[in-house]
């Protein structure tokens, strides 16, 4: 007999039938890409790559958001009700799988459901705290206009610990659906591509007839076009932290003649300073000025410093070298972000010298430094000696 | 009044291209330092400022050429990797044209090179050695 929650009562089996519909099969296998694909370019990928990761990360908040409405609506496998298990059914299931006799499930057995939830709920986890980073370390997304780099610096240490649990879980997954394969002599893999499974009992295809399935597929939609909506309309909201910067053709021009004039924002107030009393022996130059000149752009320095700034890059190039406070290259985080360049790339023609910012970062100009606008070819880069 | 008019033509133009010279802001330039020279300037003078080694300076910029490259119809680069438009009037026809730019960058290159200011006689020598190139 088969119960409401498809718990086999009576282990006969009985054919194959089909038991995951087909959006619960799509949405897993497009939930495998796109996880794989965030996965590879968070951890793998160099920063250039950040356009795919947030899109992938979309993707998957997408798919969760599907997953939760099918978990109400879908056909009776895939509805959460249906591997709702009480604690007392997942001991004594989990106890089963120790004396390797598991009873037979026809929709998921309790301790897949235990992590298809954990994992719905790792998931979004990992999805809001990649959005509050891109918002707070990046200024971008749809956060960028309320988060602080701080936040965004909490966040992405959440976000971290997360992705990595979530490996451990895929791995827990992976194999528990290897020994319940095993276990039942039943290939779950092929059953998540086609749908079928073997029925215990009296058969019944439990995935053909999706109630409401309608209903569901309009409140998919709206709720999707309502969050892409939302996020778009987030996103036009200008970043905190970036402060309106009227442009000043006198530092862009006399600080601009032997480098591009570095953005203000990547020294914090006393280094400028001491840059603009010391012009007449500038790393090794006279790049003197006269008095008035001087006095015009030092104030200008003053008052768009690191201090004033909360990007990523002011955050970090705020902290200067002790040795060479006036050197945003001399930086420990400049010197780490840049630990895998060697020196041969920045005396390649086209860069010159470390401090040839816009060589590499087509932003520079605006102090963002954002990941996707590293602009140098990757294989020169990444090529070591 | 044949002959004074075959007189006139040519004098007339000697003027008007004095007039028209003396009003370029390059040349003025060059005549504010001959001013302060009294005396006249020699190309080749200039050439051996450009292109000499010169000790005084600061170690990392021991001649002009360094980033002006040997020859001044080429651009150059700084230190930093920026380029430098080319030095001769034939290449760059808005060098020496500001004075006060002229005078910043002769301040501070000869600072750098020469370890001194450069005197009115060597700049005006630089910019005639440029302008004849
Ligand atoms: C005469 C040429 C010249 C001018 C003009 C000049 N600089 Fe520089 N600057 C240099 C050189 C050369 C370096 C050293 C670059 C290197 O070592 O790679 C440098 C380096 C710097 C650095 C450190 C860059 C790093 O690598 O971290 C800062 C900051 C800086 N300059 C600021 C200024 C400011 C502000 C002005 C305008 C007042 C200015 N510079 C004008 C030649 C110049
Ligand atoms: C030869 C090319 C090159 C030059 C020149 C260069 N950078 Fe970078 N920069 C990179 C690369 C590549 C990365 C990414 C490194 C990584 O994460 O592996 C990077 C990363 C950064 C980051 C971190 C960006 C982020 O969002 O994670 C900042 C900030 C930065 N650079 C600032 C600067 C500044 C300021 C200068 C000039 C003084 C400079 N860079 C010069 C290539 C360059
Ligand atoms: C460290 C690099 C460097 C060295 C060495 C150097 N220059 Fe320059 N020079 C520059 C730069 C940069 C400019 C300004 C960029 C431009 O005008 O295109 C410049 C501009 C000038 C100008 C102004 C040009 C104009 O259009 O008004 C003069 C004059 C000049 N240099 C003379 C010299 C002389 C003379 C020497 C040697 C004593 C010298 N330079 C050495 C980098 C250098």
């Amino acid at each position: 007999m088969l119960g409401k929650t498809g718990r086999i009562t009576n282990p006969e089996p009985a054919g194959k039938i089909l038991v995951w519909d087909l959006p619960t099969r799509l949405f897993h296998w497009s939930l495998v890409l796109a996880t794989s694909s965030a996965a590879i370019t968070g951890f793998l990928a160099p920063e250039w790559w950040l356009n795919i990761h947030v899109w992938s990360g979309y993707i998957i908040i997408a798919l969760v958001v599907f997953r939760i409405i099918w978990g109400f609506a879908g056909s009776p496998c895939s509805r959460f009700a249906s591997f709702l298990f009480s604690p007392a059914q997942t001991i004594s299931h989990l106890r089963s799988l120790l004396n390797r006799k598991p009873g037979h499930f026809t929709g998921h057995n309790p301790a897949g459901a235990i992590m298809i939830f954990a994992l719905l709920a790792i998931l979004a986890a990992i999805g809001i705290s990649g959005l509050v980073t891109l918002g707070g370390q990046e200024n971008q997304g749809p956060f960028a206009g309320f988060t602080s780099f701080a936040a965004g610096h909490t966040a992405r240490e959440l976000h971290e610990i997360l992705a990595t649990t979530l490996l451990f879980m895929i791995a827990g997954h992976l194999i528990g659906v290897f020994i319940e394969s095993c276990l039942l002599r039943e290939n779950l893999v092929r059953s998540m591509f086609t749908g079928m499974k073997t029925a215990y009992g009296n058969p019944k295809d439990l995935a053909s007839h999706p109630q409401s399935s309608i209903l569901a597929a309009i409140i998919v939609i709206i709720l999707l076009l309502a969050g892409a909506t939302t996020i778009w309309a987030l996103g036009r909201i200008p970043a905190s932290g970036i402060i309106a910067m009227p442009a000043n053709s006198t530092y862009s021009s006399e600080c601009g003649d032997c480098h591009s004039a570095f953005h203000p924002s990547l020294l914090p107030a006393a280094s400028w300073r001491q840059i603009m009393t010391s012009l007449d022996d500038h790393f090794g130059e006279d790049a003197s000025l006269d008095q008035q000149t001087a006095s015009k752009i030092a104030s200008f320095l003053d008052h768009y410093s690191a201090e004033h700034w909360d990007t990523e890059a002011a955050n970090n190039l705020r902290h200067i070298s002790a040795q060479n406070p006036l050197i945003i290259t001399a930086s420990p985080y400049w010197q780490h972000r840049h630990s895998n360049i060697s020196d041969d790339v920045f005396k390649q023609k086209n860069v010159g010298s470390k401090s040839n910012c816009d060589a590499c970062h087509a932003d520079a100009q605006t102090g963002l430094f954002a990941d996707q606008m590293i602009k140098i070819a990757p294989v020169q880069i990444n090529q070591k000696p | 009044m044949k002959i004074y008019q075959y007189l006139l033509a040519p004098a007339l133009l000697v003027v008007i291209s004095s007039a028209a010279f003396a009003s370029s802001p390059r040349s003025q330039i060059v005549d504010f330092y001959r001013q302060q020279a009294g005396e006249d300037f020699s190309a080749e003078r200039g050439k051996q400022l450009f292109s000499t080694r010169h000790d005084g300076g600061k170690p990392e910029t021991p001649s002009c050429t360094t980033c002006h490259t040997s020859s001044p119809k080429n651009t150059g680069k700084t230190r930093v990797g920026k380029p430098i438009a080319p030095m001769a009037v034939s290449r760059n026809a808005d060098r020496y044209t500001d004075l006060k730019k002229v005078e910043k960058w002769f301040r501070r290159n000869c600072r750098s090179v020469l370890g001194r200011e450069c005197s009115p006689r060597e700049k005006g020598d630089f910019l005639t050695f440029m302008i004849n190139q």
